[in-house]
């Protein structure tokens, strides 16, 4: 599956997404390139009912997950009653779409 | 560095201004700030303008340059400062700079945005654009949908309700109406925007567990300080007000990234860089003007700033300390929330209103004996903030 690309700090290890030159905790410049784990939990998320210029759609839901392997990231979910500490799972999906062209993205589904 | 002083402020009313431009509005509230200091002909070294999206707002770029054509104050340094919703107080920072350091003995600072010239949803994405474009921006995220994912944590952290949001609202549009220069001019109550079972219909979702009434709205505007030397300021007609203290501090460009998302880094860094150069603490603030463009900034801030312990903003709150004649009023101008968010403009508005508060200029909503004043200018989500110490000179 398509996915993200993380980066693990070889010096301090802190995960780290998106890609920043140097690592947030000790400075380093090697990192090591990390895909989220399948699974994470839901640590927050928001229902978006006024959208942006070129969005018509409501009632989005937008949340924040954490992985297995402390990967954190936004995404979109596909639950319409979510609640923080969820169990979810990733896929790979277009998420929105822009100048006619779909854009891809993480999307996240309730799981046990 | 040498003392700075605020010897001139300027505004013009905050609100849906389709009869001016972008530069119609940077210009009068310039030339209100040069006139209220009585500078007269006198060379202005710097102008800084604190704008975030000429360009994509109003398809104009350049703007410094436009304004100091415009005010004739040829061949005048020409700066525009883009810092997102902290532009403003960039702009403001960049300017004390200047005179602080020598480089120039009068600047002039004017913030303005012109948002409404384009259709409420593209105003949305415009704003949307300071979040991160790959990680966050093509999901649809939102600036509200930023402080929904936030309020959601900190409510649940803290113990805070819709109640407590509502209140920042009821308490900000009433201090609006003293605010003759704030966009919204409306009476609201809980009853209106929270308790009557269609409540909802007043104030919908925007993005859970934000409400319309928790926002600020979107508006038109520009502000403007005139600052210069202890000396200078001597000659002209104003009591002294002093810019004592200047902090910033920036934070990850995601929420997703900070150890603890509850935790705005940035305001509380900002603000004791601000209070140690100015050589006093939150408690000697008589007054406080918080970056409010959604009501759960107010009370966050109101801790993170160093005014109350961590949980205890919405008590303060909820016992009216916060209010025109509590304990520390914050707001008394209306914040974002009723002055309105023109994002380049409001750095600038928030001090103009402590520069009328502190000379005993504001009016119906003066705060009495207001000798020390706090504002704080809050970027991107948190992401990039400054906060200033002013002070009335005895």
């Amino acid at each position: 599956m398509k996915t993200i690309t993380a980066y693990k700090c070889n010096k301090c290890g802190l995960v780290m997404y998106p890609y920043h030159d140097r690592c947030l905790n000790c400075k380093g410049r090697d990192f090591k390139e990390i895909t989220p784990t399948s699974k994470g939990r839901l640590l927050t998320y928001t229902v978006i009912e006024q959208l942006p210029w070129g969005m018509d759609e409501r009632g989005r839901v937008l949340g924040v997950v954490e992985f297995d392997n402390g990967v954190k990231a936004l995404g979109l979910i596909k639950e319409d009653a979510p609640r923080i500490g969820m169990k979810v799972k990733v896929s790979w999906e277009p998420v929105r779409e822009m100048g006619g062209e779909k854009i891809y993205g993480l999307t996240f589904e309730k799981t046990k | 560095m040498r003392p700075v002083v605020v010897a001139g402020v300027g505004m013009i009313p905050f609100e849906r201004r389709d009869e001016d431009s972008l530069m119609d509005m940077l210009a009068t509230a310039g030339l209100n700030a040069m006139d209220d200091a009585g500078i007269g002909d006198r060379p202005i070294g710097s102008v800084y303008v604190g704008n975030m999206a000429s360009g994509l707002f109003n398809h104009q770029v350049s703007v410094a340059s436009a304004l100091v054509d415009r005010l004739s104050l040829l061949p005048a340094a020409a700066d525009r400062v883009e810092n997102g919703p902290a532009s403003g107080g960039s702009a403001i920072k960049n300017g004390f700079l200047a005179v602080a350091s020598g480089f120039n003995d009068v600047v002039l600072v004017v913030g303005g945005e012109k948002m409404r010239e384009v259709i409420g949803p593209k105003a949305t994405d415009i704003v949307a654009c300071m979040t991160h474009p790959q990680v966050e921006y093509i999901y649809g995220v939102t600036l509200p949908a930023m402080a929904g994912m936030f309020a959601r944590l900190y409510m649940e952290k803290y113990g805070i309700t819709r109640e407590h949001l509502s209140m920042v609202a009821v308490k900000n549009q009433a201090n609006g109406l003293l605010n003759p220069y704030a966009h919204i001019q409306m009476k609201i109550t809980m009853e209106g925007i929270l308790e009557h079972p269609q409540a909802h219909i007043n104030s919908p979702v925007v993005a859970d567990p934000i409400h319309l009434y928790d926002c600020c709205p979107v508006s038109d505007g520009a502000a403007a300080v005139l600052l210069t030397t202890e000396e200078i300021a001597n000659k002209l007609k104003k009591p002294l007000v002093m810019i004592d203290g200047v902090g910033q501090a920036t934070d990850t460009h995601t929420l997703q990234e900070r150890s603890d998302p509850t935790d705005l880094k940035a305001v509380t860094l900002a603000s004791e860089q601000a209070f140690k150069m100015a050589g006093i603490k939150p408690k000697d603030i008589d007054v406080a003007e918080l970056h409010d463009a959604f009501t759960i900034l107010e009370i966050a801030e109101s801790e993170h700033a160093g005014f109350f312990p961590k949980g205890e903003g919405a008590k303060a709150l909820e016992r009216g300390e916060t209010q025109i004649g509590g304990k520390l009023p914050i707001n008394p101008s209306g914040g974002l929330k009723a002055r309105g968010h023109p994002v380049g403009a409001t750095g600038v508005a928030q001090v103009v209103e402590l520069v009328w508060q502190l000379r005993g200029e504001a009016g119906d909503r003066q705060v009495k004996n207001a000798a020390n004043g706090f504002s704080l200018n809050f970027g991107g989500f948190g992401n990039n903030v400054l906060a200033f110490v002013l002070r009335r000179k005895s």
